[in-house]
């Protein structure tokens, strides 16, 4: 009976959003991440990539997340005010690039242009801007075979391979590894979880005790792969190389227990991002793929990724 | 329009007229006059955004979901209850569908599938906290949690399925077109008028059937709604069945509006429905509140979601405003009733 109760409580909270309204700009481009660039220093990259080039290109950057990796409902509602307010592109990691289909639809019925950042969505025709995963699990694979005997034993630790993400870290990796006369012993899946990664390494190592070199196809594994090794006394003949280049895995690589890892390059997503959603508002054409590249770090440079 | 529940509205002995014939009106519709400020504040921010047709029927597509888990989860709240399983439960609906329709099913069984689901997880809720005697409905709500949001994962294995028939999809994503003006589509979206629909039902459920007496009697003194011969037992497993079928129906809405079943869907969706409870005057300790402030709850929650989208802010700010209106709602409350005893 007390609908008073959420009342002056809203009301006081409203008044909140007074500080937040802001100027209008010529063309508009929303950014919608995954996640916020507070706490993750991914984000943070792709943020501070679109803002710069959208400053350096004269136009107005908006850059907004849900508050969590998981929280889908949240970006497509994002996504939908912002359409309604009435941006002229948007360049678009999604959540989940099937719940974000429809409203990527619906952005191009209305004449507003929509790039994929870092997840490739599942809309037709859309331009995707981010890692060539292929590529960086190449690299890794290239670095394992300058540093292991040929012939040696290798296994890799995949990433849940019904995604592309982990397809192409799986088929880039297999394909560089055999290149160089590696003998694969074990391709199995650790579902990007840290835990699950030891587990899976605990039962590869048992099998195959002159394991030379795994490849993880996420910097998680990785790191659970190394517990797994180090338990086993076996760190010091298996040669590790994860991916993704996170704090914790920077830190393993200066530590000198994993080998190196591949840094994707979050700052050219955002930057290349808004560049090509204002050449399609332009009315130019892009490739279906831009691949915004991926470095080795290895001990000389881990420092930058801590 | 509503009922005084039992026993646990403090009396207004107050002499004061004006206060005593404020008070009333106030707790009946001042939800809704915290709207309109909300509104008026709103549009003084965006002026050409804010009520054009298309936010606004963004803001009712946006809130749909919330508000099916929030009616649901108010039934369950006016016996003292909670349901903390309504999020997996939406989850484990939309991927049951999903799952099923991508292995060919046929449209009108997919079509049934999730409030089916739900609601055969909202039995189980209701057997397990009287049959099996849990001591809390937090115990086996908390249970379903996990176990509706493994089976969701078990049945996917984890990954999402999209495309789904236009049949299945028509509840959460089709749209009425009303006329052109001007080159501009006015569309209506189904979910919009399904949702009217559904709080007409709870409120005539709830304000003008001896099962909605029943509901209002257990929250406010269980031992008395017994004794005066009320099965407690079956109205309760009615209570969480419908609150599962709600969070079922939500799972069609939001399969619709995504076409696909993907496996973060509901997460944390649970405590968004008892926020807006609560937001909406419900009494967390039972017999107290009435749908219109529930679906002012939703409304509230939505509209803070949206003007923030509008004005570009942190995701991060919903939170916090919305757990700030939370305590904020329940603290004036708490003052109101001071108010109310105290002379």
């Amino acid at each position: 009976m007390n609908k008073l109760q959420g009342g002056i409580a809203a009301v006081a909270a409203t008044v909140v959003l007074g500080f937040a309204s802001m100027a209008a700009a010529e063309e508009t481009i929303l950014v919608s991440m995954k996640g916020p660039g507070a706490g993750n220093p991914f984000w943070a990259a792709v943020e501070r990539g679109a803002e710069e080039k959208g400053a350096e290109l004269g136009v107005n950057v908006v850059v907004l997340a849900p508050p969590s990796e998981s929280d889908v409902a949240a970006q497509i509602a994002q996504v939908e005010d912002q359409l309604a307010k009435g941006v002229s592109g948007i360049v678009l990691a999604p959540t989940d690039p099937n719940a974000l289909a429809p409203v990527v639809d619906e952005a191009i019925a209305d004449g507003v242009p929509v790039v994929f950042v870092d997840t490739k969505g599942s809309n037709a025709g859309v331009t995707y801007i981010g890692t060539d995963n292929q590529v960086g699990a190449a690299l890794a694979a290239e670095h394992i075979c300058a540093n292991v005997a040929a012939g040696s034993d290798v296994a890799i630790l995949q990433g849940i391979v019904t995604q592309s993400t982990g397809k192409a870290r799986a088929d880039g990796s297999n394909a560089g590894l055999t290149a160089c006369g590696l003998n694969i012993v074990a391709e199995q899946t650790g579902e990007w979880d840290r835990a699950k990664g030891l587990a899976v390494m605990e039962n590869i190592i048992t099998g195959n005790p002159n394991l030379a070199a795994v490849f993880a196809s996420n910097d998680n594994m990785g790191l659970g792969a190394i517990e797994a090794l180090k338990n086993a006394d076996m760190l010091d003949q298996v040669f590790v190389v994860g991916f993704d280049a996170n704090p914790d895995a920077a830190a393993s690589v200066l530590a000198g227990e994993m080998s190196a890892t591949v840094a994707q390059n979050p700052y050219n997503m955002g930057a290349i991002g808004v560049e090509s959603v204002l050449t399609l508002i332009g009315g130019g054409s892009l490739p279906p793929i831009i691949d915004t590249g991926t470095v080795l770090v290895t001990m000389e440079n881990a420092e930058a990724f801590k | 329009m509503s009922r005084d529940p039992v026993g646990t509205e403090p009396e207004f002995e107050d002499t004061d007229p004006l206060r005593v014939r404020l008070m009333p009106f106030l707790d009946r519709y001042g939800i809704l006059i915290v709207i309109i400020v909300m509104c008026v504040v709103m549009w003084a921010l965006q002026p050409d955004v804010f009520f054009s047709w298309r936010n606004i029927t963004n803001i009712f597509k946006q809130t749909a979901a919330n508000g099916m888990l929030s009616i649901g989860m108010f039934l369950v709240i006016l016996t003292a209850g909670i349901d903390l399983s309504v999020g997996s439960v939406l989850a484990l609906g939309m991927m049951t569908l999903a799952v099923s329709s991508a292995s060919g099913v046929p449209w009108p069984v997919v079509l049934v599938l999730s409030p089916l689901v739900g609601l055969a997880a909202g039995f189980v809720n209701g057997v397990g906290i009287t049959k099996l005697r849990m001591p809390h409905p937090f115990i086996m709500t908390l249970g379903m949690l996990f176990m509706a949001r493994g089976l969701a994962n078990l049945i996917s294995g984890g990954v999402p399925y999209s495309g789904l028939p236009d049949p299945v999809r028509f509840l959460g994503s089709a749209r009425i077109l009303l006329g052109e003006i001007d080159g501009t589509r006015f569309n209506l979206p189904v979910v919009f008028i399904f949702t009217v629909a559904v709080y007409l039902i709870f409120w005539v459920l709830l304000e003008h059937t001896a099962f909605g007496r029943r509901v209002y009697a257990i929250g406010g003194n269980p031992q008395a709604a017994r004794v005066s011969g009320i099965n407690v037992d079956r109205t309760l497993i009615i209570v969480y069945s419908i609150c599962g079928f709600m969070a079922g129906i939500a799972g069609l809405i939001m399969a619709g509006r995504t076409n696909s079943g993907f496996p973060n869907a509901g997460l944390g969706m649970e405590l968004e429905a008892i926020a807006a409870v609560i937001i909406g005057g419900a009494s967390f300790f039972g017999g107290r509140g009435q749908v219109l402030g529930i679906f002012g709850g939703v409304l509230i929650m939505g509209l803070i979601r949206n003007g923030l989208n509008l004005n570009d802010v942190s995701s991060f700010w919903q939170q916090i405003l919305i757990g700030a209106i939370i305590v904020l709602a329940v603290f004036i409350d708490v003052l109101r009733r001071d108010l109310g005893t105290r002379h």
